[in-house]
């Protein structure tokens, strides 16, 4: 049990990275990135790409160096790629009928995967596991037979302070204003002197930085990566952002956890047969008692 | 005037469909189609690659002697993703391309619902690699296989499990396709008639996209087995053997043919060390099969995939069985197929009433400095 715990808060806490860009899109644009999995994806390729750069000219440098710097560099690498996609693929149809956005989003995350597979070939890649070694090897048991490893650990407290730094950002910054405005009336917004297309833009820079944050810690928690791999922590991620309210903020880091939590408890308990369909369940559970999700009752209003 | 135009209009099209049916037979028309079928995208693309690549290697050779019957042979490929799904699309296509037989399917799960088109449509199939006891035991006259069955592989599995490592405890993974699912219960089978029930001491399958393999491998650490036996492909086997080592699994492990790829060892890298897999016997120490592996390794600048001769044997049995049945003919040529022993660079291959290949099959193998090397 308590074992199922720790996996589920490091699993969850991955989804809810994955979410908020999500829910932040969809909180001010009303609409749903389907490439954001897409991103998590490039982000793991990125950070991969970064290491392999870094074990063969920065051999002196230390790991956890090389780690950040990695971090580091698949969050900008992955801003730029949510800038662009925003731009080409979602700008030109602001004003469009609201499907196009979402046949577009579907088409760019078609676009991406290939783009990858072309680039990387369809085949798994491994994590350089020298840079994460001593995060995996440095191992504590918890009480009760649990056992978690400092990459757990990592895992668990990158993500806290990247939600942190969200929540300061939205709730702090002059940005983060406009963006809240922004996601309560457009219009009004930019009447009031709001540059409503840079907020968008930043928007997505933002949850595409934390999606790339997720997929390197992901690929060094599995080991490995693939072209493919972001269509599914998509889906999951989209789930948590449902679960906790779409558009709310607090909802998708309270959706990612909740369903990793009950994914590890559900395997812990009934055996791993229908993994999938528990955390379906719960949302099922979830939506027909509460339609808008854990804390979605007071956007609803908003978008 | 009007209707002295359409008739020109007619005329040119007519003419155009005459020039273009009289290119026809160097384009392909008058050739003899063959159908690769297998996961040329996605998970197992490695795999979908080195079969097309010995099929076409085989088909190669044959048009260098002149064809079959005259005709020059051209392969057709088609992806089934490794989805059941797309497979059974892939077949019908492949179908209703006319083609003359078919190399594949690559897995278990797609090969059983591809052989019902082929067989409804009489198009004679072989896989090189599909091993599910499902896929011949349906006694279809033309459906074959040119590799082992998985009643064989568990069998062989749990054998030098018990014999040779002397493994007391066993835990069993499976990715829940019927291959992988197919493959440790044939397994377990063996185990439990061998070691009694309680050998087993965890048994449980996950999703063939599953990544997270940390709930499972924490409940089998508890159990402390001799043995880790793991029925899947080769892109879940390498992250699953890095995390049950960096788990402080001790146990060995164990993998069916579905991992025998250079991508188990490039992903697991010194995890991979030691792991066993059964697979045919290595085809590097039979001396027949020299002149295929240096050629494919000139051809297409990197070594022979595992099943590529399988695939190239398989597709050299087809065109052979074409020639002396002196026709396309599905009925004939299944026949033909059936009939003759064989001679291939793998061994002398007969078929038995099901369409299996005679005689024992599976060895042990080992990854051992970086390599799949054979023990046997």
């Amino acid at each position: 049990m308590t074992q199922a715990l720790v996996n589920g808060l490091t699993l969850g806490a991955v989804y809810a990275l994955v979410a908020l860009g999500y829910s932040m899109v969809y909180g001010i644009l009303g609409m749903i990135n389907f490439a954001h999995g897409e991103i998590y994806m490039l982000g793991a390729f990125h950070g991969i790409l970064a290491l392999a750069f870094a074990q063969h000219y920065l051999a002196n440098f230390s790991p956890v160096v090389c780690l950040l710097g990695a971090l580091v560099l698949a969050m900008l690498f992955c801003g730029g790629y949510g800038f662009t996609l925003e731009r080409i693929a979602y700008r030109p149809l602001r004003h469009a009928p609201v499907l196009s956005p979402l046949i577009s989003a579907i088409g760019m995350s078609f676009l991406l995967q290939n783009y990858v597979m072309v680039a990387q070939g369809s085949g798994i890649r491994g994590f350089p596991m020298e840079f994460g070694r001593r995060l995996t090897e440095t191992r504590f048991s918890a009480f009760a037979g649990a056992e978690f490893s400092l990459l757990e650990v990592f895992i668990l407290a990158t993500s806290l302070l990247c939600m942190a730094g969200l929540h300061l950002y939205i709730y702090r910054s002059k940005m983060g204003k406009a963006m809240r405005a922004t996601s309560q009336d457009r219009r009004m917004a930019s009447l009031l002197g709001v540059d409503v297309d840079r907020v968008i833009s930043a928007t997505f820079i933002a949850g595409s930085a934390l999606a790339a944050v997720a997929g390197v810690m992901v690929s060094m928690y599995v080991h490995a990566v693939k072209f493919n791999d972001g269509y599914i922590m998509g889906m999951k991620a989209f789930t948590a952002a449902v679960l906790g309210g779409i558009g709310n903020i607090p909802g998708a880091m309270l959706g990612g956890v909740l369903l990793g939590v009950v994914e590890n408890i559900g395997i812990w308990f009934l055996g791993a047969g229908y993994k999938d369909a528990y955390s379906f369940i719960v949302l099922l559970l979830v939506l027909i008692v509460l339609p808008r999700g854990i804390l979605g009752e007071q956007v609803s209003d908003k978008v | 005037m009007n209707i002295t135009w359409r008739g020109f209009s007619g005329f040119v099209f007519v003419a155009a469909l005459a020039f273009a049916a009289a290119c026809g037979p160097k384009g392909g028309a008058g050739a003899i189609r063959l159908g690769v079928a297998g996961p040329m995208t996605g998970d197992q693309a490695a795999f979908g690659e080195e079969v097309l690549y010995g099929a076409s290697l085989a088909a190669e050779e044959w048009n260098e002697r002149g064809g079959v019957l005259g005709k020059r042979i051209k392969i057709v490929k088609r992806d089934d993703q490794a989805k059941p799904d797309q497979a059974t699309q892939a077949a019908y296509e492949l179908v209703s391309e006319g083609v003359a037989g078919v190399i594949g399917h690559f897995n278990s799960g797609c090969t059983i619902p591809a052989s019902e088109v082929y067989h409804q449509n009489n198009v004679p199939m072989l896989t090189p690699s599909a091993t599910n006891p499902d896929i011949t035991d349906r006694k279809y006259a033309n459906i074959f296989r040119v590799c082992g069955r998985d009643d064989d592989q568990g069998r062989t599995a749990a054998e030098y499990a018990v014999k040779t490592l002397k493994v007391k405890k066993v835990a069993v993974l499976h990715d829940r396709t019927p291959y992988g699912a197919g493959l440790t219960d044939q397994f377990k089978r063996n185990i439990e008639k061998s070691l009694g029930a309680k050998a087993i001491v965890y048994y449980d399958g996950f999703d063939d996209k599953e990544k997270f393999f940390d709930p499972y491998l924490q409940e089998i650490k508890k159990k402390d087995p001799d043995l880790l036996y793991f029925g899947g492909i080769y892109h879940q086997a390498g992250p699953l053997t890095v995390k049950a080592r960096e788990l402080g699994l001790r146990a060995a492990v164990m993998f069916g043919d579905g991992v025998i790829n250079e991508q188990y060892i490039e992903s697991a890298k010194e995890a991979a060390e030691g792991a066993y897999v059964t697979f045919g016997p290595d085809p590097e120490k039979i001396p027949a099969a020299k002149g295929f592996l240096e050629k494919y390794r000139k051809t297409y600048q990197k070594p022979a995939g595992a099943y590529s001769i399988y695939a190239y044997e398989a597709a050299n049995i087809l065109l052979a069985s074409i020639a002396r049945a002196k026709g396309t003919d599905g009925k004939a040529v299944s026949e033909e197929i059936r009939r003759s022993p064989h001679e291939s660079s793998i061994g002398t291959i007969r078929f038995d009433g099901k369409g299996d290949i005679q005689g024992s099959y599976y060895v042990m193998w080992q990854v051992r400095n970086g390599k799949f090397a054979a023990l046997q």
